[in-house]
């Protein structure tokens, strides 16, 4: 049936121009040709298409039967096959091609990752062809190409182990391949030196392109480097996209240093941001200096400090992504920390805002983070930023940190830095005025004191607390009370007034407490009465159940312990001051 | 200064808050006499020596002053020649401090090999655009940018930067100060205004090593 229709429009249409098909020829045309090849006939079809009386109403009408032919060769289904694709191969020879383009790009929308993955592997060979033969007004057509299939390869799941992007099941990495193929002809075709309006336009959507690839999928897969995986398609994916931006003259250390640079005036119709995307240019340092990639074409002449900063402010931008991220974050901190002498990066470097909010948000990673591994992550990149900083300005970040971190773990850990740099200026050669001299004092004061007085919960600043002790009692070992280099001595009565009979008062006051506790609890723990607990906790829909009476005896008792070390340090430092100052 | 000065001052007004010391030092520096003023060590800058001198001690000179009545013109001309020789010695170590530079001898060296047109010198935070090649000690280059056969020759461009910043090692920021446009130079640089004892690994610099740079200066904004 539908065949007769098909071959009745082909013949009513054989002898007359095409300006003279009417819609309905067209409909027909379009309807009958389809249904012939969802039923099967492509033979038939094959024959009309190649027959050399039809070629006007091909050229014309041809294009609308792309759907259903490309549905065959998705599905590929054996019998239809070859004749489909004879169809194919004929068509896009003789159709226009921007009805061809429109037919091509309508079929790569799909849904389920499999289909996503053939469809791009089919079309993308025969979507060069055509934007090939559109000569030199393809660059909208290019771009709407570009932005399509880009989009349809963020679909993809991402490979993240080695063995993943071997195997390569959704075929992203065979996607990123064939896509570095298609826009070869594209990038060799602009010729930097002879830029007319369109091939500046094409530059502009090549370029747009490459930073689309950054951000996605460059900047959330992590890349394996040459001795973990010796061939890796996704590695060579962002090489090439690399190349691609040097030949199409984008300098990679001005996209890289972008952030300090002042914006040059842009030639094209795209914002300043838009053209630059941040996360673009971060993924970009990323693969430049923990990559290494393009690293032959990569200058050898910039400051190490220069780079960091740079650096910082991409660092600080991927702060502000998923957490996901923060192994590239912590990555690219890290190698621009690395390439920087210790003790060389001066104190009015802190006065950029951007590497205190770095510094911030390590913090914000170090502490609430709920991986771990990442946990340790930005412990390691914070202690490293730390012993980067000269002197002065160690001392600026200590004071900073200790005002504003609002966490007694990070606190504890920041005691403990200032007590290895008063220790390091201890030693013959290396005094200074900032961990030894007239400075020291006011930061000894804001450490050894307790945040609240005798109320301070003992539990809760534990990590605090314990440091500032174990600087005191360093303190009162190490410095002779004849020498006095830090001042501690003649310090001493203050900090017995603020900080250690503050202590005292409230170790006594919480071991009276929580000993009062225990006693109550092992008392009704004996009298077997169920105490109806007065708080309860629920966690979703559920409550939790309330804690046995074990355990609450054994974190009592665990309470308890934690107080007699505490308490254990002080009677140290009161049995060392005691002794020196009755000498 | 013929007329012999007046004691314009009585103790009380002198040991009082009201009068500054800079006033006294002022007048007893125009008034005495400049051996008078070197044993009372009121010599000098008046903020320098307020500095120094107690308000005692120039109440005491004061009155020294008018006591031993040696003021300005009344010594014999051989103090007067030493006090020639003594302004001219004071002048030579300003001059001399803003030379030297804290750090020693600059940590390179500059060969010209082709001269420029000795006119246009890059200031601080201008942008220069150069051709180079950097090698090591050993003759290994590591890096450069001007285009051979090999690379694709619309690719190569001059490294354009802002020179005097930071923003690159110190040894160029140094050395392109100190060029002019068109020259080309041969420049070694010690590690130290370098990449010191880090080096760039993935650029083939070792640790500690001195860098020779052959440079050609194009253009400067």
């Amino acid at each position: 049936m539908a065949l007769e229709q098909l071959s009745d429009v082909v013949q009513r249409c054989q002898a007359r121009p095409d300006d003279s098909y009417t819609t309905e020829d067209h409909d027909v045309f379009t309807i009958a040709g389809r249904t012939c090849i969802e039923e099967g006939n492509s033979v038939q079809v094959l024959s009309i298409i190649l027959d050399e009386k039809n070629q006007e109403i091909v050229r014309s009408m041809g294009w609308n039967l792309l759907p259903p032919l490309i549905q065959v060769l998705l599905k590929k289904d054996n019998k239809n096959l070859p004749q489909c694709l004879a169809i194919f191969n004929h068509l896009l020879e003789t159709c226009r091609p921007k009805e061809l383009l429109i037919g091509l790009l309508e079929q790569l929308e799909q849904d389920d990752p499999d289909t996503i993955a053939e469809s791009v592997h089919l079309l993308l060979n025969p979507l060069q062809k055509v934007l090939l033969c559109l000569g030199s007004r393809k660059a909208s057509s290019l771009g709407m190409t570009l932005s399509s299939v880009l989009d349809q390869v963020a679909k993809l799941p991402l490979p993240h182990t080695k063995d993943q992007e071997e195997d390569d099941v959704f075929s992203l990495c065979r996607c990123c391949t064939e896509l570095i193929a298609f826009i070869r002809p594209f990038v060799q075709e602009v010729r930097l030196d002879l830029l007319n309006s369109e091939e500046l336009n094409q530059c502009v959507i090549l370029f747009c392109s490459c930073m689309k690839t950054l951000s996605h999928p460059l900047l959330e897969v992590q890349l394996k480097d040459p001795d973990t995986l010796a061939v890796s398609p996704l590695r060579n994916f962002a090489t090439e996209i690399l190349n691609t931006l040097s030949a199409i003259g984008e300098s990679l250390t001005s996209l890289v240093y972008q952030p300090l640079l002042k914006r040059k005036q842009l030639p094209g119709f795209l914002e300043e941001e838009v053209r630059y995307p941040k996360e673009s240019l971060a993924s970009l340092a990323h693969l430049v200096f923990v990559h290494h990639l393009a690293a032959d074409t990569f200058p050898s002449v910039y400051n190490p400090v220069f780079c960091l900063r740079c650096n910082m402010e991409h660092t600080c931008l991927l702060f502000l992504m998923s957490v996901c991220v923060f192994p590239i974050t912590q990555e690219l901190y890290e190698k621009s920390l690395v390439r920087v002498v210790d003790g060389s990066l001066p104190a009015d470097l802190l006065e950029i805002k951007t590497f205190l909010t770095v510094s911030q948000n390590l913090v914000k990673v170090m502490t609430i983070c709920p991986r771990h591994d990442l946990r340790i992550k930005g412990l390691k990149v914070f202690q490293l930023s730390i012993d980067k900083f000269d002197t002065e300005a160690k001392y600026n970040f200590f004071q900073y940190m200790l005002k504003t971190s609002g966490h007694s773990g990070v606190e504890g850990y920041i005691i403990k830095n200032i007590k290895n740099q008063i220790d390091l200026a201890l030693q013959p050669g290396n005094s200074n005025t900032w961990f030894e001299g007239v400075h020291l004092l006011p930061l000894l004061r804001k450490v050894l004191s307790l945040p609240d007085g005798p109320e301070t919960d003992l539990l809760q600043y534990l990590d605090r607390v314990m440091e500032s002790l174990n600087l005191l009692r360093y303190l009162v070992i190490r410095d002779k009370v004849t020498e006095n280099q830090t001042g501690i001595w003649t310090e001493l009565y203050k900090i017995e007034d603020t900080f250690m009979k503050p202590l005292r008062v409230g170790l006594n006051m919480s071991r009276a407490h929580y000993e009062r506790e225990l006693h109550n609890t092992m008392e009704s723990k004996k009298d077997k009465a169920k105490e109806e607990s007065m708080l309860s906790v629920s966690v979703g829909d559920e409550k939790l159940p309330n804690m046995t009476s074990q355990s609450q005896i054994q974190a009592l008792h665990s309470a308890l312990h934690t107080f007699d070390m505490i308490e254990s340090v002080l009677v140290r430092i009161e049995e060392l001051t005691d002794v020196r100052e009755n000498l | 200064m013929a007329a012999v000065p007046t004691r314009d001052w009585s103790d009380e007004q002198l040991k009082s808050d009201d009068l500054p010391k800079k006033d006294i030092i002022k007048f007893i520096q125009d008034n005495a006499a400049h051996s008078f003023l070197n044993e009372h060590k009121l010599l000098g800058n008046i903020k320098n020596v307020a500095k120094t001198a107690k308000k005692e001690q120039l109440i005491i000179a004061y009155n020294q002053l008018f006591e031993s009545k040696r003021f300005k013109g009344t010594e014999p001309v051989e103090e007067v020649t030493e006090q020639v020789k003594a302004v001219k010695i004071e002048e030579k170590p300003k001059e001399v401090k803003t030379e030297v530079v804290d750090e020693g001898p600059p940590k390179y060296t500059k060969s010209v090999l082709k001269k420029g047109d000795k006119t246009n010198f890059p200031k601080k935070g201008e942008t220069v655009s150069c051709w180079y090649t950097g090698t090591l000690e050993d003759g290994t280059v590591f890096d450069t940018n001007i285009p051979t056969a090999a690379r694709k020759k619309k690719q190569a461009k001059p490294l354009s930067f802002k020179v005097g910043l930071g923003r690159v090692i110190r040894g160029w920021d140094e050395a392109l100060l100190t060029m002019s446009k068109g020259e080309t130079a041969r420049v070694e640089i010690e590690s130290e205004w370098a990449y010191g004892k880090k080096g760039l690994p993935e650029s083939k610099i070792p640790p500690n090593a001195k860098l020779i740079f052959e440079v050609e200066l194009v253009a400067v904004d």
